[in-house]
């Protein structure tokens, strides 16, 4: 009786919130149900619920082989990295861009930050190789034109997971500046006023006003990004790095390490299997951090 | 809050977007369903008078763009068949980064489709696993004798499935071209004699090493999926005595491989072959003194780098210098010309093959014009009416040279008969190649020119092994292009590699065997 009465009550809410929830039903929890899939020795033509139950069969061609703990490794690693640097930059930009007094400089710094954001993976990709490659690149001819010692990048696996850092902060920070700022702008100006009339500069402002009220917005942020730690960014990663064997050491994910292993056989099961692996990660690593960040701050979970 | 606002709009859009999609796709659906409902009587009717049949429309799918001048063509073969199998066509072309995809979404949601172009690289054995497609051997025996006529039995022989032929094979030769594009204008500035052998071809790289600074001497593949085009491993295509064939097994891989056609797999593991060997040291050896491109393990777009004219010498996957590649050449670096060079022999019987062939149309089962299909690839195989398909009008997109060749006009009508309609037989070599490439896809026409695989007809069913393969592949992907383009050393890497994929690689030959056995044991 509960339920129907708010909804009567607030139907033109809910009316709006329809697409959303259609949105997230049609593409969030059907496709839920294809989990299944990963129990079974799916062929099209039998459906899925014609095909046959195979148990954990498909789980094994990844946790049999010596790799799968490495590319867990690096993805958790390269977006841990993501997350820190991409958020902690974009929240510095946040900062700088907030304290600008020229309306119109701001605007245009602003569009600048974001604009990478547009940029395709794959142009993206071409841009990096113009940037590194040996025998003309960006990088190795000023090295040459200082007198230093030019070097193969792409046979260097050390350097990549800043490489990719720096890729995915110079794309993204911009994308989540725009947040942070959007958090900012909703401060009240009281605060700031009465703080100088205490005498607060500007840096102390900062830090006693401006962070703690954008905290919350900084947790979701946070949070949402640990949700999906266990999936490599294929687009990126695979656009940027390719079929480039020497880098895999570094750069191998879970997406990238699967996709090579199974085009071949275009094997639905086992594709399944490794993104039930890494639902049921994610879906762990979120429920601790959540309970994290509720003990950190009383309101800044997600649930 | 400013994210969840962000998120519904997001959604709201992408609601918006889908339902749009979703009813530009349904009316589509309904036109086509109209248009064959009225064929399917057709056909009933075509079967009782076969004086004049009814008009039907036939959907193909086919993968790429559709060429500016599409419209043009379709409405001439109408117009030629309107008196005699009365097809009108509607073509689908699905682009290639969506080809695998969205065929397999269109079979597995019986939408009507009455050709579509599949191929063994695609998902050709699982869809005929699958169930979908019909076997053509009664339809090509009453209503395709022609599109049997212009292919040579063994083409037919070589690609069945499961003992059946499933789709037309598609090809103009039986055999794969290999090549290494070389810079004719440096070769000449330098006077080197026209390139003989491998060894001529490397002491030609050392001179472009010694005296053009800005130009890589050698280039190969080196991303993952492109094993058999890498340096060292290319050479297998261009030796003899014995040559080394890649396995059904692992398909670009050298590590299980067959020689001497005894039906033997043989597993480097186990032996390594000293010629391998010492394609693997000479590559290393290349990529040391700095001949091999130093990124060839990161380059992903080969063709452009060779555009660039940059680059001395490069491995290419056919006979002939293309001309998209010479016409770009030509642009970026003015003076620059390539020149084919392949040391493939153009002797009888000295080339074993398998004539397994890359692409094919299929009819699936739930067309309702397979009859008419057939029909349309039979009236394909006529040579007037395989020149209007293939390369367009007459005159306005290419002009006839002789009865084997052609000259492509403009770029309306772009070149795509591998997809739907390609044969040894009636097909036209571009003009634009040189005569030697030219007397290897002639030679290569005819299949009596070639000895036959004693595996011909093999395909292998990976199921049992499905792990090993997955597990396989991943572990190779990690050293053989390194190995092979003289990136690493080669003892460590492939000791390193040994010791990961032995296991696998032995599994999966065991396995090879038995089938081959199984089948060998079966022919006699």
């Amino acid at each position: 009786m509960g339920i129907a009465r708010e909804i009567i009550r607030n139907r033109y809410l809910y009316v709006l919130a329809l697409p959303g929830l259609m949105f997230l039903i049609v593409f969030a929890y059907v496709p839920m149900a294809g989990h299944l899939i990963a129990f079974k020795q799916y062929r099209l033509a039998d459906g899925i619920w014609g095909s046959k139950w195979i148990g954990f069969d498909n789980f094994k061609f990844f946790f049999m082989s010596s790799d799968w703990y490495k590319v867990t490794f690096n993805t958790i690693l390269l977006n841990g990295l993501f997350i820190v640097c991409g958020l902690g930059i974009a929240l510095l930009i946040a900062i700088f861009l907030s304290e600008i007094q020229n309306a119109l400089y701001k605007k245009i710094a602003q569009s600048f930050i974001f604009m990478p954001y547009f940029i395709s993976w794959l142009v993206v990709s071409m841009m990096v190789f113009a940037f590194l490659n040996t025998t003309d690149g960006i990088l190795n001819r000023t090295l040459a034109a200082n007198g230093l010692d030019t070097q193969n990048w792409y046979l260097m696996p050390r350097i990549w997971p800043a490489v990719l850092t720096i890729i995915y902060v110079w794309k993204f920070a911009g994308y989540y500046s725009i947040i942070f700022l959007a958090a900012i702008a909703g401060i009240s100006g009281e605060y700031y006023e009465s703080a100088r009339i205490d005498g607060a500069t500007r840096f102390q402002q900062i830090i006693h006003i401006t962070l703690p009220l954008i905290r919350s917005v900084l947790i979701v942020l946070a949070l949402l990004g640990v949700g999906r730690i266990f999936y490599g960014d294929f687009g990126m990663i695979y656009g940027i790095v390719g079929d480039t064997a020497p880098l895999y050491p570094t750069t191998d994910v879970i997406d990238t390490y699967s996709y090579r292993a199974l085009r071949q056989l275009g094997d639905f099961g086992k594709s399944s299997a490794v993104i039930m692996y890494q639902s049921v990660m994610g879906l762990v690593t979120i429920v601790i951090f959540n309970a994290i960040a509720k003990r950190i701050d009383k309101d800044a979970g997600l649930f | 809050m400013v994210v969840r606002k962000g998120l519904a709009a997001a959604a709201a859009t992408a609601l918006l977007l889908a339902t749009a999609a979703c009813g530009g796709s349904n009316s589509g659906d309904g036109d086509n369903a109209s248009g064959t409902g009225s064929s399917a009587s057709g056909t009933a009717a075509a079967e009782s008078s076969s004086s004049k049949l009814d008009p039907v429309t036939l959907k193909i799918v086919m993968p790429g763009d559709r060429p500016a001048d599409m419209d043009k063509i379709i409405a001439e073969a109408e117009k030629r068949m309107a008196d005699t199998i009365n097809v009108k066509l509607d073509l689908v072309f699905v682009p290639w980064s969506d080809l695998a995809q969205k065929t397999q979404v269109m079979l597995a949601s019986g939408e009507d489709v009455d050709l579509i172009f599949d191929a063994p690289w695609l998902h050709m054995d699982q869809m005929i696993s699958a169930g979908y497609y019909e076997p053509l051997e009664d339809l090509l025996d009453q209503y395709g004798q022609d599109a049997v006529k212009v292919r040579s039995q063994q083409m037919f022989d070589a690609n069945k499935f499961q003992g059946h032929i499933y789709a037309l094979p598609l090809g103009n030769t039986h055999l794969a071209g290999r090549t290494y594009l070389v810079r004719k204008d440096l070769r000449e500035k330098y006077g080197v004699a026209p390139i003989q052998t491998y060894d001529d071809l490397i002491s030609f790289a050392y001179k472009v090493k010694e005296n053009e600074k800005d130009v890589v001497p050698l280039l190969a593949y080196g991303q993952s999926g492109q094993k058999d085009v890498t340096w060292g491993a290319f050479r297998a295509f261009m030796e003899y005595d014995p040559q080394l064939l890649r396995s059904d097994a692992l398909g670009q891989s050298l590590v299980l491989y067959y020689k001497n056609n005894d039906g033997k797999v043989y597993n480097l593991f186990d032996e390594m072959e000293p010629r391998v060997w010492s394609w693997i040291e000479d590559a290393r050896k290349l990529y040391t003194d700095g001949l091999i491109h130093p990124d060839v393990l990161a380059i992903k777009d080969v063709d452009s780098v060779i555009n660039s004219g940059k680059v001395a010498v490069a491995v290419y996957n056919e006979f002939g210098v293309p001309s998209s590649i010479s016409a770009a050449l030509a642009q970026n670096a003015p003076g620059a010309e390539l020149e084919a060079v392949t040391f493939i022999k153009n002797e009888k019987g000295q080339n074993i093959t398998n004539f397994k062939q890359a692409n094919f149309q299929a009819i699936p089962k739930v067309s309702k014009n397979k009859e008419r299909a057939m029909m349309f690839l039979n009236w394909t195989a006529d040579k007037d009416n395989y020149d209007l398909l293939a390369y367009g009008i007459e005159g306005t997109n290419y002009e006839k040279i002789g009865d084997d060749q052609y000259k492509q006009i403009g770029s309306g009508y772009s070149y795509f008969p591998y997809a739907w309609i390609w044969n040894p037989t009636t097909d036209r070599l571009n003009a634009g190649f040189d005569e030697e490439s030219i007397k290897h896809y002639q030679f290569n026409k005819d299949a009596s020119n070639l000895t036959a695989s004693i595996l011909t007809g093999f395909s292998f069913d990976p199921a049992p092994v499905i792990n090993e393969i997955s597990l396989y592949n991943a572990t190779e992907d990690k050293y053989y292009n390194a190995l092979f383009d003289g990136v690493t050393d080669p003892d460590e890497t492939w000791a390193k590699f040994k010791k990961e994929a032995e296991g696998n690689a032995k599994k999966i030959q065991v396995e090879l065997q038995k089938q081959i056995d199984a089948f060998l044991a079966q022919n006699q």
